[in-house]
């Protein structure tokens, strides 16, 4: 009996056949999952394509992968079941004992040591692998694909170890006698390798190719997610792997029955973080915001889900999340209690240990990967990257990853503090400095220069009538272009025909397609003089809808990064690109007419 | 060879840079071959550097400081 109930299901369940075909029988880890078939199911996918068949290595390699990741983990029940299955290959005991031992490598070739090797720092210090582990591996003979398989199966031990410390299955057979539950690196591997800096320029990505494959392929996320982040366009070399990944997500992540999406993409971010892996959690906080979360509450949750304003409910689930995820050896069945406590059902617990293992997952495959962020990270002060790499060789606990987003480096920090104070000379340099950014947020909106002229003086009044409750949360510019912002609102309802810049992407939008397709001048610019040129882009601006006008404007006359855009109207970095595509095109339909070979030849 | 549709979707992260090396390929493939992507391509393009380098939208200080100067004064002025 493992940790949650479990529920019947028909032996003709497919997983549950697959499993008894590939393996000769069903493990305990799966039946202790039955409350929810599909995250049965989505496992059983996963461990078909990447445990359960020959590939660029072969299973004999799959499964010492699994077993001496799990013998690392000190996982009894999946070096157990690790041990079965090896045997049944006709790997003898003996091999198995020196596969678990020190000293005794005597019987693997140099190219598996090393693929070991490289697996158990993925494992265990996955923010520490970088490209120079990738090239040991290729000099040791391992093809592209051979790598990607050892990077999934290194991924596939993380997912079943944290379910397995999660749901604490019954043994599927007898602990086999070894001399030892825990395993040491291969002979020669140092145990704790130097860390990198993990903000240094050493780590750049993607490690293997990626041949190009239709978005089509990626629909499910295209549509849960908005776009196809790198994380999964990085991984096209299989898509045999990467669509049992992607079924993994849909069944997993993207069903609302149990857990909210909300509450999954925060044990997301949260086990991320606590795994140090700024990729996903740019990634997560971007998510979130789509899902209505704000930028800071998004950091925060990164940060330090305790002073975020989530439930205590939730803030319990995350504390279990990042325990199971990260402090694996202090987790027992009394965090679960403890999480029932809070009114969870054994259900919402089990997906969250799901989603937690699929996290992990996921997180070893984008550092075993050198995955390129698509976002920019969210902000951090530098001194908390300094605790964040330093805390990786010991457990994370809470109050070490301090948050103080207030100390969010910003050099308006001094005026501000003296505008607080009451000195008038201070807010005056601030105004003027960031005039031109305030006047642009509220053409922005407004789309109308002189009424921007107009509302500029209301802005700034408005932003000193409530200078004090700035808390240095995020830039002071960007407070301020808030400011600007609900000023420009104000005066936007007054109008009759008020446009919304939060509305959702109409038919029409959608269906939008370019209409002029006739050349353009080769130097289009200089057919016109400077001033003309404006003009004409003015005019097209402000005749834009207003949805598309602001994100233009930030990001083409501002010109600030998309992820700023997004900040500063609170969109996810999805919407923005979306937005900005069609601003963009709108604009060249403008503009087209004036710039063709015949218009201006 | 990729669609049109299918470049499409790609186009906004190639306008912006934004694609691996193997899509890039594909994308480049595909305008080089369909004459009206490559309008596509190369007018928008034109587009985003016409709007960028505009200078569009400057607020010349002639303007921006009378409306700080009397907002100060307001305030020196204290409350009404």
């Amino acid at each position: 009996m493992s940790f949650l109930s479990e529920v019947l299901l028909d032996d003709k369940f497919g997983p549950f056949v697959a499993f008894q075909e590939a393996l000769g029988f069903v493990p305990n880890l799966l039946r202790a999952q039955t409350l929810l078939p599909r995250v049965i199911e989505a496992q059983a996918k996963l461990e078909s394509a990447v445990r359960l068949q020959e590939g660029a290595i072969s299973r004999v390699q799959k499964e010492r992968i699994l077993l001496i990741v799990a013998a690392e983990r000190q996982d009894t029940y999946c070096v157990a079941a690790g041990n079965r299955v090896l045997s049944s290959f006709g790997v003898s005991d003996q091999q198995i004992d020196d596969l678990l031992n020190k000293h005794g490598h005597e019987n693997l070739s140099a190219a598996d040591l090393a693929c070991l090797q490289f697996c158990l720092k993925l494992s265990r210090h996955a923010p520490s692998v970088h490209s120079e582990d990738i090239q040991a591996l290729r000099a040791y003979g391992f093809q592209d694909e051979s790598i990607l398989e050892t990077v999934f199966a290194t991924a596939l031990a993380a997912y079943r170890g944290i379910l397995s410390v999660g749901l604490g299955p019954e043994p599927d057979f007898g602990t086999r006698k070894t001399t030892s539950r825990r395993v040491d690196p291969p002979r020669g591997v140092a145990c704790h390798a130097p860390l990198p800096d993990p903000h240094g320029a050493a780590q750049k990505g993607p490690y293997l190719p990626a041949p190009y494959l239709s978005s089509k392929t990626f629909s499910i996320v295209q549509k849960s997610h908005g776009f196809v982040p790198n994380f999964f366009r990085s991984q096209t070399l299989r898509p045999d792997l990467l669509e049992a990944e992607l079924e993994a997500v849909d069944r997993i992540l993207l069903p609302e029955d149990v857990l909210t999406r909300t509450q999954k993409e925060c044990i997301l971010l949260a086990v991320s973080a606590a795994n140090l892996n700024s990729y996903c959690v740019a990634m997560h906080c971007n998510l979130l915001r789509g899902l209505g979360m704000s930028a800071e509450e998004g950091d925060q949750v990164a940060v330090d889900y305790h002073l975020s304003t989530l439930s205590e409910a939730d803030k319990a689930l995350l504390d279990f999340a990042v325990k199971l995820g990260v402090r694996f050896t202090e987790f027992s069945r009394q965090d679960i209690l403890n999480l029932q406590t809070f009114g969870f059902s054994e259900e919402q617990i089990l997906e969250c240990e799901v989603v937690v293992a699929l996290n992990n997952f996921a997180n070893a495959l984008q550092m075993g990967l050198g995955i390129e962020p698509d976002f920019e990270p969210p902000l951090i002060p530098a001194q908390n990257k300094v605790h964040l790499s330093a805390a990786t060789s010991r457990p994370i606990e809470r109050g070490l990853v301090t948050p103080s987003l207030t100390e969010v480096l910003d050099p308006d920090a001094r005026l501000v503090a003296e505008a607080q104070g009451g000195k008038l000379e201070a807010f005056e340099e601030l105004v003027r400095r960031h005039s031109q950014l305030i006047y642009r947020a509220l053409v922005a909106i407004l789309g109308d220069p002189v009424e921007a002229q107009d509302a500029m003086q209301d802005a700034l009044l408005s932003a000193f009538k409530h200078i004090t409750g700035f808390q240095g949360r995020s830039k002071f510019s960007t407070w301020l272009v808030s400011i600007a912002r609900n000023t420009a609102f104000q005066r936007l309802r007054g109008r009759k025909e008020a446009e919304s810049l939060d509305g959702g992407e109409c038919e029409e939008d959608r269906e939008f397609r370019p209409r002029q397709v006739r050349a353009w001048q080769d130097n289009p610019e200089q057919c016109y003089s400077k001033s003309e040129i404006r003009q004409l882009v003015e005019r097209g601006i402000s005749g834009l809808p207003a949805k598309y006008r602001a994100v233009v404007m930030l990001r083409d006359i501002e010109q600030l990064s998309t992820d700023e855009v997004s900040r500063q109207l609170g969109l996810s970095v999805p919407t923005v690109k979306v937005r900005l595509l069609r601003g963009r095109l709108m604009l060249r339909e403008w503009l087209s007419p004036h710039f063709t070979t015949r218009a201006t030849s | 060879m990729i669609t049109c549709e299918e470049f499409f979707l790609e186009f906004g992260d190639y306008l912006e840079n934004r694609v691996s090396p193997e899509v890039r390929k594909e994308l480049e493939l595909h305008v080089s071959q369909c004459r009206v992507c490559q309008v596509l391509y190369d007018s928008s393009r034109k587009t985003v550097k016409i709007v960028t380098e505009s200078g569009s939208f400057d607020l010349p200080k002639s303007v921006s400081d009378p409306i700080i100067d009397r907002v100060m004064a307001r305030l020196r002025a204290g409350p009404t």
